[in-house]
């Protein structure tokens, strides 16, 4: 199935290039992504020095272990940086920038970070010094296996090593005759008697470490040339983006950020600068009205407008009313303009119930962005680490900014997250940038799904008629219940389709099945949603098949996924992965 | 009645403009609870509650649909079969008023013709201490003048505060025919109880049933 996803890759990514490039007036990316995959594996050989020497078993491990890209520790650093990156054990020569600290006070996306200092520094020593090694000699094998394109629906598993020098990896085998702990994590407590507390610190690190070595992965396809490989972020985002790098890998999948970075500023400024005079160009509209009738409103326009302004701007005020964030009149102020614009610029469709959904993960995950900008450029100014700015989305941080300059000052900046965060604290400019960015995406997004919100809503009927067939390919039993019952699949899965089922699920975990849909080509909102969906109730198959109508429309409005973590989802969206290889080409039961 | 507890199902549709307060007459019907900010209703939802007007019980199965216009072809498949409905309006939006003509209208001319309608104009809540009558844009007897004219219940409620909520929904239970409730319970499961999608593509009417006389 990877290569099945591969082929599909190249075949789509051709005409998304073209769309992409197009747009932005660039011509000849064909070319550089050509030479760039040359060279992708051209380097990769000659870029691990020592990885012609490891011993068999290491490429057996290196099967195991997708997630160990090299990790850019620093070249020629004194000490190992503060904090979880130096982990880093080998220096990926192509890195033209060196991650030297990436750990401190990432807020929301590095809390799963942030004690990694006190658990390296407990951690006894020789074990410490046992991971060290084993993750040295990973750090090696990673450019054989990017060179190898191995799929990357393995799950990474990462071995450890803090605070140890890079000596120990580039020459792992001085120091490590008779290693055993590399091969999992799992494995090494039963080889090595591990205590107890030992092993729940490993494991712990391990998974700290498998979130450091995705980053770094990300981080190498993202700055290493001065174009981005889609392909490569593509394979990668499809297991998860990390949070911190999550906004800069979307609006690159989206085509929004060009993926030749010397255009990338020029781009950004051009998009933000033409959303702000379409707002501008709406000015009969005003969006600081939030009256809730629209009788009473000052705004000038036709009864049409008023009409689409007032059902946005009590949508707005309904959107994800749960979430802190979305009650600050700053950021619905923001949705007000980001929707109507969009609504009054697709006219076919106009503005329909569940956009006000589909647009906030982006919205905060853009915020979220920014915050960790500040919180990036904070830690430096404190601490003089490297700010990464190479993975920043340009044009937010402003030193004439005064709102900007008091966060950074602001001592809690760390401790800020999405959840937490006060809106009010940031200037208008960079909220109207983060519109303009959301603005952007949604639009790209909803280009996939147009079908969904026109006249009659053809999309959705066509993916409920879609669903209802890959059921009964894959869960017969399930639809003749269903049939049984009277239960039809349009009360219940016009939703999920609708809103691309985050009525369902958690908007934490609806940013993960992002990361995938983005990989997904063509974008995966449309079909590959509803091998998702199809994923998604079949999981509750066994309940549903002992209930009856009204309980299977109760259950199924309110599914349990309260509970629910990364893990059910990416199942999910590896189920309906392999289902969509299945059935994508056998298009017979799409028709009935 | 002679069985001691025969709940009868019937089934109730509501339908209105966006953000009137359908599915918070509902949410307050049968959870006897109220949130401000309720999350736009998609497609439709659907929810059950009993109630027990004098000896009999009804339950009340019930489709609460979405109110914005683009969703509102779903609307037949819903009402189509349904026994009741409640056409709401927001009595502070005279533009939700209109619409609610429109649905009484679609619904003589396209729902069962022993369908039960009831109209219902709520946030009442809104009026209630309001002097001068500023924000009411719909007076009662406006209300009542439909009501009349085209033979439905009328209530003015609010969901927010409960008031007359409960009423809204016995008094539709007194007035469905007993005929039709007393239908033996596995027939109307297999005829009533349930939405008939399949006759919705052959588009609106053709039910036979459904051609009203007024």
């Amino acid at each position: 199935m990877g290569k099945k996803k591969q082929e599909m890759a190249q075949v789509y990514s051709n005409s998304n290039n073209e769309f992409i490039f197009g747009e932005n007036g660039g011509r000849g990316k064909h070319l550089s992504s050509f030479l760039k995959n040359l060279s992708l594996t051209g380097s990769s050989a000659s870029k691990s020095p020592s990885s012609s020497t490891k011993p068999d078993d290491y490429q057996e491990a290196n099967s195991n272990i997708y997630g160990s890209l090299a990790w850019g520790a620093p070249k020629g650093t004194g000490g190992m940086p503060r904090g979880v990156s130096n982990s880093g054990s080998i220096i990926s020569s192509s890195l033209k920038r060196t991650p030297t600290q990436r750990s401190v006070s990432l807020g929301t996306p590095s809390a799963h970070r942030s004690p990694t200092r006190e658990e390296y520094t407990k951690t006894p020593g020789s074990s410490s010094r046992r991971r060290s090694q084993s993750n040295s000699r990973y750090a090696d094998l990673d450019d054989d296996w990017d060179a190898g394109l191995d799929e990357v629906s393995v799950v990474p598993k990462q071995p450890e090593n803090r605070n140890f020098p890079m000596l120990d990896s580039l020459y792992p085998d001085l120091t490590l005759p008779s290693a055993s702990s590399s091969t999992s994590n799992l494995e090494s407590p039963k080889k090595e008697s591990m205590d107890f507390e030992d092993y729940q610190a490993k494991l712990e690190i391990n998974k700290l470490n498998q979130l450091n070595s995705k980053y770094s992965k990300f981080r190498k396809v993202l700055t290493t040339d001065s174009s981005i490989n889609l392909q490569d972020l593509r394979k990668l985002a499809w297991n998860g983006i990390p949070p911190e790098l999550r906004a800069l890998t979307w609006q690159i999948l989206l085509g929004y950020l060009p993926t030749n970075k010397s255009r990338q500023r020029s781009t950004l400024k051009r998009k933000r600068q033409e959303y702000m005079e379409g707002i501008e160009a709406v000015a009969n509209i005003d969006f600081e009205d939030d009256a809730p009738s629209n009788t009473s409103s000052t705004s000038i326009g036709t009864n049409r407008e008023k009409q689409l302004y007032h059902q946005i701007n009590i949508d707005v005020k309904r959107t994800h009313p749960t979430i802190k964030l979305y009650s600050f009149p700053e950021v619905q102020l923001s949705l007000r303009k980001i929707l109507y614009l969009w609504a009054v610029r697709h006219p076919a469709s106009g503005y329909v119930q569940g956009i006000n959904d589909l647009c906030t993960p982006f919205f905060q995950i853009f915020l979220g962005h920014y915050l960790w900008q500040l919180q990036r450029k904070a830690s430096i100014q404190k601490q003089g680490n490297e700010a990464e700015e190479d993975l920043f989305i340009q044009g937010l941080m402003d030193d004439t900014d005064t709102a900007e300059q008091a966060l950074l000052q602001d001592p809690r900046l760390g401790d800020y997250t999405i959840d937490t965060f006060n809106p009010k604290l940031i200037s208008s400019r960079v909220l109207s940038l983060i519109e303009a960015d959301t603005y952007w995406c949604l639009s790209r997004l909803l280009e996939n799904i147009t079908d969904n919100y026109i006249h009659e809503q053809p999309g959705i009927l066509r993916q409920v008629g879609d669903l209802k067939n890959l059921i009964s390919r894959i869960d017969i039993e399930l639809l003749n219940h269903f049939d049984h019952e009277g239960i039809e699949f349009i009360q219940f899965a016009f939703r999920w389709m609708n809103c691309l089922l985050m009525r369902e699920v958690s908007i934490n975990l609806i940013t993960r099945m992002w990361d995938t849909y983005l990989s997904e080509t063509p974008l995966g909102f449309n079909n590959f949603h509803v091998y998702v969906c199809a994923a998604f109730l079949v999981k509750f198959s066994s309940e549903l098949k002992h209930m009856d109508f009204q309980e299977i429309l109760l259950f199924l409005q309110n599914p349990p996924t309260q509970s629910w973590t990364e893990k059910d989802v990416e199942l999910m969206l590896s189920e309906a992965f392999i289902w969509q290889s299945l059935y994508k080409n056998a298009s017979a039961h799409l028709r009935n | 009645m002679s069985f001691p507890n025969p709940a009868t199902s019937v089934k109730l549709v509501l339908l209105g403009e966006a953000a009137v307060g359908k599915s918070s007459l509902v949410l307050r019907f049968v959870s006897n609870d109220f949130q401000e900010n309720k999350e736009p209703t998609i497609g439709a939802a659907f929810l059950t509650q009993k109630c027990t007007i004098g000896e009999r019980t009804i339950k009340y199965e019930i489709w609460d649909t979405a109110g914005q216009e683009r969703f509102a072809l779903l609307a037949p498949m819903y009402y189509r079969n349904a026994q009741a409905a409640l056409v709401v309006y927001d009595i502070t939006k005279p533009a939700s008023f209109i619409k609610a003509r429109h649905w009484v209208k679609e619904l003589h001319e396209q729902a069962s013709k022993d369908i039960t309608i009831a109209l219902v104009g709520n946030k009442f809540d809104l009026v209630e201490d309001d002097e001068e009558d500023s924000l009411r844009k719909v007076s009662v007897e406006e209300g009542q003048n439909l009501a009349e004219e085209e033979g439905l219940l009328f209530f003015e409620t609010s969901a927010k505060t409960s008031y007359n909520v409960n009423e809204v929904f016995i008094g539709i239970g007194s007035k469905i025919p007993d005929s039709s409730a007393n239908q033996p319970e596995a027939i109307r499961e297999n005829n009533q109880g349930r939405i008939d999608l399949t006759s919705n593509n052959a588009s609106g009417g053709s039910s036979g049933s459904g051609d009203c006389a007024c």
